[in-house]
């Protein structure tokens, strides 16, 4: 007979080796239950798959060293992160206090006519459990194992493995968490892709808005723009104000309207109203800012002899992309420990102001209806080209000045 | 040379930077057998997600099966025995309270079972969940549900097996339905509702007169009443509709027919501002 033909008749016989037989009172299911687990407990040792922990005791720590208290499970995920800090590498280095118990690395077994008295933690092992507990029993990386005729006066709590009861008695509850996740990761460059493609997101909607906004409102856009540009520190101080008043004053307009009794029906149209009302007024803000910041790029430009087309949609676009840019460095280099956040909290602080400005703009000239901060001396129909570029005519008018042929 | 020295730097970086952790959904399941409890006062928070409340097997005095977005919430399972009370569900990490802050919350599932036979004041703080309730056949003493956001469903398709004093249903912007309200033999009903949709049907086995306080800022409510039922509505409205046919009407009272001598008895007091109020008779 080959060694090959030979390893069935051997795993079976260790099966049965294994824990002696099984249990007479046991009902199928828990039967099929047990051959299984033996099965799964059987095969690592059997075809040398990985390295088991050599069951040993864990060391009492340090006083100020790592200590649990298991005496309740109010918190499972606390439990589990404060064992996980205690293990060390390697294992046996191990040291850990447990109030009112023991600890144990690797598999550990209490015997049928063992008594244990205090709260068990098995640590990367399972806890077979013949005999009896009088406290509760934690396993990390383990299954909690209840053999016919044990018995565990406690609480039962297995982290990254299970609880099987193939008999006995559990006198108190039962938990099974499931291991904490190896932290999943996601790479430099699908971080970069994935925040680019938000921004990219972010960009084209305000871009659309902005084409809106330009193509709809275009002169309510104009006069909040000139507010920026003419108004800078008042739309900013007014946008601040704006902002910590913003959630009083709803408040007040719910209480008024409550008080009025018969308003108390407007409540929630009036509620939508005022959010749609802000939320126009700080995108209308920060689109405004974007409309001032690319009129300005945009004049300068003209400025060096570069020739383009001084419109609106081109500020607005000029404008977003320039607002976009500390976010682009965000996106690029925002995975950089310690810079990344700084990026970050640049890009933030930057974009508050920029949408607090707006804000304060769009406040100070009511939506771009009031041109009082805008800096528009002259009234808008004096506002053409030929007004700022054409040559003033100062003494005689034309029309008066004698024709030439008469002499 | 600059620029290459700049790229290799830069790919080094790229190379060893520290990886970033996802989002992580875990799993806790737990239960605890039956003791001898003569009455467990049990609590159940769960923010969002979709939730299922309903009896265990008998010897489970209750069972939670939970899974959840580790990164914002934390499961909670307390259970005192001397004094019965069980609080199970969630937390949200690092503050009191509960609220929806990812999708991920939405993809939340709870699964919580109790012994039918053990008498419970049972209350469900449910969030924003899309919420079942299937607690018919259970020992129910009092009822508490308050949901946000939420879709409820409250069902008693048997007897409650407990004296139930009180069921009192508090709810935000939600869709919300009670079936079998007579099985469950509660003597008073308080519904309090801000904006929505509220269902009650008043179904299954009478064991005493019933009585029903609902409030309802803005909605609809229909109540569902087996015919034979002696009805006594009393509105107060505020723009609102109500649809009641069969009834008499004196002032802003609504009565059946022979109310007084009916068998089984419904006083329903209904304040209502901007909702329709209708009333349909079950066969």
């Amino acid at each position: 007979m080959r060694a090959g033909n030979r390893l069935p008749a051997l795993f079976v016989a260790a099966l049965l080796l294994q824990a002696g037989p099984l249990h007479a009172a046991s009902t199928p299911s828990i039967a099929i239950e047990e051959l299984s687990y033996r099965a799964r407990s059987v095969l690592p040792a059997f075809f040398f798959l990985g390295a088991s922990v050599t069951p040993q005791a864990v060391p009492v720590s340090a006083p100020q060293g790592p200590t649990v208290n298991p005496a309740q499970f109010d918190n499972a995920t606390t439990l589990e992160h404060d064992l996980r800090a205690a293990l060390r590498s390697p294992l046996s280095d191990t040291r850990l206090t447990v109030t009112g118990g023991t600890a144990r690395l690797g598999d550990y077994s209490v015997g049928s006519a063992e008594r244990i008295t205090g709260h068990v933690v098995v640590l990367k092992g399972n806890a077979d459990i013949h005999g009896r507990i009088d406290g509760n029993v934690v396993a990390l990386d383990g299954d909690v194992v209840l053999h016919p005729g044990a018995v565990i006066t406690g609480d039962v709590l297995s982290i990254g493995g299970h609880i099987r009861q193939l008999g006995g008695l559990i006198s108190g509850s039962q938990m099974e968490v499931d291991a904490a996740p190896t932290e999943a990761t996601i790479s430099i460059p699908s971080q970069v892709a994935q925040r680019g493609a938000g921004l990219l997101g972010i960009g084209l909607t305000l871009i659309i808005l902005g084409l809106g906004v330009v193509t709809f409102g275009r002169p309510n856009l104009e006069i909040v723009s000139d507010t920026v540009v003419h108004s800078f520190g008042r739309a900013f101080l007014v946008g601040l104000l704006g902002q910590v008043l913003i959630l009083p004053t709803f408040g007040m307009l719910i209480v008024g309207l409550v008080l009025t009794i018969a308003g108390t029906v407007l409540v929630p149209f009036a509620a939508v109203v005022y959010v749609l009302i802000a939320i126009i007024a700080l995108v209308g803000g920060l689109l405004a800012v974007a409309h001032a910041m690319g009129e300005t790029i945009t004049r300068r430009r003209m400025a060096q002899g570069i020739m383009m087309s001084p419109n609106a949609y081109r500020y607005v676009i000029t404008g977003l992309a320039s607002l976009a840019m500390i976010w682009l460095a965000w996106v690029g280099f925002g995975w950089v420990p310690v810079a990344g956040a700084f990026v970050f909290a640049g890009a933030v602080l930057l974009t508050w102001s920029v949408a607090t400005v707006g804000f304060g703009a769009a406040l100070l000239s009511r939506g771009g209806m009031r041109e009082h901060f805008a800096g528009r001396i002259l009234p808008p129909e004096l506002m053409t080209d030929e007004y700022l570029w054409a040559t003033p005519q100062f003494g005689v008018p034309a029309v008066k000045r004698p024709p030439k042929d008469v002499k | 040379m600059i620029a290459p020295r700049a790229f290799l730097a830069l790919c080094s970086a790229a190379v060893t930077a520290a990886p970033v952790a996802a989002q992580s959904m875990r799993t806790v399941a737990t239960s605890r057998p039956v003791n001898g409890e003569r009455l467990v006062r049990a609590t159940v928070d769960f923010g969002a997600g979709v939730v299922h409340v309903g009896a265990s097997s008998g010897t489970d005095l209750y069972r939670m099966q939970l899974r959840y977005d580790a990164e914002r919430n934390t499961p909670v399972h307390r259970y005192d025995p001397r004094t019965g009370i069980l609080r199970l569900g969630l937390e949200g990490n690092g503050g009191s309270g509960l609220r929806v802050t990812s999708r991920a919350q939405l993809s939340q599932r709870a699964d919580f079972d109790f012994a039918p036979l053990v008498p419970m004041a049972l209350e469900a703080n449910l969030g924003a969940s899309d919420a079942t309730l299937d607690l018919g056949g259970m020992t129910i003493l009092s009822l508490t549900v308050r949901g946000g956001a939420s879709r409820s469903t409250v069902t008693f398709a048997t007897p409650n097996r407990g004296e139930c004093s009180r069921a009192d249903f508090t709810l935000g912007a939600a869709e919300f339905d009670v079936t079998g309200i007579a099985n469950a033999g509660c003597a008073e009903i308080r519904v309090e509702g801000g904006v929505g949709k509220a269902e009650l049907s008043f179904d299954g086995t009478w064991r005493r007169d019933l009585k029903a306080d609902v409030s309802l800022a803005m909605g609809s409510l229909t109540l569902r009443i087996p015919r034979g039922t002696g009805v006594q509505l009393v509105a107060s409205r505020f723009l609102s509709s109500l649809d009641a046919e069969g009834f008499t009407r004196a002032g802003d009272t609504w009565t059946t027919p022979g109310f007084a001598q009916a068998k089984q008895k419904l006083t329903v007091t209904v304040n209502a501002s901007a909702a329709g109020v209708t009333v349909t008779w079950l066969p």
